[in-house]
């Protein structure tokens, strides 16, 4: 089966983005697809919700430099699929992890050459045959700014996590909007997450006129494992959560059959 | 005075400073809420109402298509950019999501510049950051007189409020940790192991009324201004207020 799948997790800060999209990662790589984990976030998470063990400094630190007129460029050697082959890392069930660089206590200063490397290599990602059959999964920062900056010009679909709170609903809808108005072909896959009672999901899928894709109960597992900052697939494997990201999981699948 | 709240996405800084700024207010303070988060929603937190509050951002977007018109000013800016809040409160939001075009007030100035040039002697700011700690390490003496500093327990939240609380004390000259979402002992357990106790601290229980307030795009002052959740911010501005109040 070769699939084409090239997602972009989006949503307002706290929405659930790094567990749904960690969960997919490792419930996608069970199914014998490979994948790539992009976390362009830089603040942690998407690791720990991974359970994957990363360097304390950023690999693709070493992927860049600056060249003529100081612009930062890859290193000699270096092009958008070595830095992933050489600088991505291993993450659980053989998922391989590439992550920008994390914000430290002078700024990002000292770790610009892994933001620049890592912006570079989803850019130039669109061309690489080598990753044609993979499934790319980015994890974003909270709200819409990397989605107004492109940051995932790679996607293809968007996987919107939006809980049933008008905070949430709002950014999702601003996300959208800027997302569609930069690439009217976007896909999105709706997930309402954090889901209590009846009307939540539809109630969200009103607002944003689209179709629910999957709704997330709220859970314990969770907010359980997130305290232990654990993966939940490690944590809390019999969690509605791990079960509703396989119906996730399912739903990319059918989406993305060529 | 001036107050900003920082954390991680979620924690729930906008509940904190909309709660705290309409306390402030009742109390009788004259507040600028300033929305300094990159996806401004302070709005829906001070009781504006969610479209209300969609509407401020539309206006910001407004000067990408020239329907909007550029000010700059500090006092112009408060003024086209703002809208009025309840309580009296005066609410601008400061960032564009997109097209920052420095070297205008209304476009290019950050969230750390603007509270510089806020008046803070004769009002209360209370700023709503960006989600993260990037403001935060930015900050220069004399743009904030306190940092709020949000977490829950989880070990996400709590990484990034480590390095806001290194960041914060040689930035400000005081500095509160709010201790969110505590359900029990553990929790509470688990945010002093990972912060450290010797912090003012200000404990915020898994508030119902909260959560409510979340889902119905309303302020949570105005849902049950006595469920405990609520009433541990308001304590909040009473304790603020009792230093630096105006004269």
């Amino acid at each position: 089966m070769l699939v084409d799948m090239r997602l972009a997790v989006v949503g307002k800060g706290g929405a659930g983005k790094s567990v749904i999209a960690a969960t997919l990662a490792r419930t996608l790589a069970r199914r014998g697809h490979r994948v790539l984990a992009l976390d362009s976030d830089p603040l942690p998470g998407l690791s720990l919700s991974l359970g994957a063990d990363v360097p304390a400094e950023p690999p693709l630190l070493a992927a860049a430099e600056r060249g003529e007129n100081n612009r930062w460029r890859f290193i000699h050697g270096v092009g958008p699929v070595r830095a992933i082959q050489r600088y991505a890392t291993d993450a659980p069930d053989g998922v391989r992890l590439l992550q920008i660089g994390k914000v430290t206590r002078e700024g990002m200063a000292p770790v610009m050459a892994a933001t620049q490397a890592f912006y570079m290599t989803i850019h130039g990602l669109g061309r690489a045959a080598t990753f044609h059959d993979w499934v790319i999964l980015g994890d974003l920062p909270a709200g819409p700014r990397q989605t107004a900056f492109d940051w995932a010009p790679y996607a293809e679909r968007y996987v919107l996590v939006v809980e049933p709170t008008w905070q949430s609903m709002l950014t999702a809808r601003r996300i959208t909007r800027i997302a569609r108005a930069a690439r009217a072909e976007v896909e999105m896959s709706l997930v309402v997450n954090k889901v209590a009672g009846e009307q939540d999901a539809p109630r969200v899928a009103d607002f944003l006129d689209l179709p629910v894709a999957v709704a997330v109960p709220v859970d314990e597992g969770v907010r359980s494992a997130e305290r232990a900052g654990a993966a939940l697939l490690d944590h809390a494997p019999d969690s509605p959560v791990v079960r509703a990201v396989e119906r996730l999981a399912d739903h990319l699948e059918g989406s993305s059959i060529h | 005075m001036k107050i900003v709240v920082a954390g991680k996405g979620g924690v729930g800084k906008t509940t904190v400073s909309g709660t705290v700024a309409r306390a402030l207010a009742q109390a009788g303070h004259r507040v600028l809420a300033l929305d300094a988060d990159t996806n401004p929603m302070l709005g829906v937190s001070l009781g504006v109402g969610p479209e209300q509050t969609d509407l401020l951002t539309a206006v910001r977007e407004g000067l990408a298509t020239g329907e909007t018109e550029h000010e700059r000013s500090t006092e112009g800016f408060v003024d086209r950019f703002g809208t009025d809040a309840p309580d009296g409160i005066r609410l601008v939001v400061a960032s564009r999501i997109d097209q920052p075009n420095p070297g205008c007030t209304c476009c290019g100035v950050s969230a750390e510049q603007l509270l510089g040039e806020l008046e803070g002697t004769d009002q209360i700011v209370v700023g709503d950051l960006e989600a993260g700690i990037g403001t935060v390490l930015r900050l220069q003496p004399g743009q904030a007189d306190v940092v709020v500093v949000v977490a829950q327990p989880t070990a996400k939240s709590l990484e990034v409020a480590r390095r806001a609380l290194e960041a914060a004390p040689e930035r400000a000259p005081r500095v509160i940790v709010v201790a969110n979402r505590v359900r029990d002992d553990e929790d509470l357990a688990t945010i002093h192991a990972a912060l450290g106790e010797n912090h003012e601290y200000v404990i915020v229980p898994d508030e119902p009324a909260i959560a409510e307030a979340d889902r119905d795009g309303r302020a949570a002052i105005d849902v049950d201004p006595d469920a405990p959740g609520v009433r541990a911010l308001v304590d909040l501005a009473d304790r603020l207020a009792g230093i630096g109040a105006p004269a």
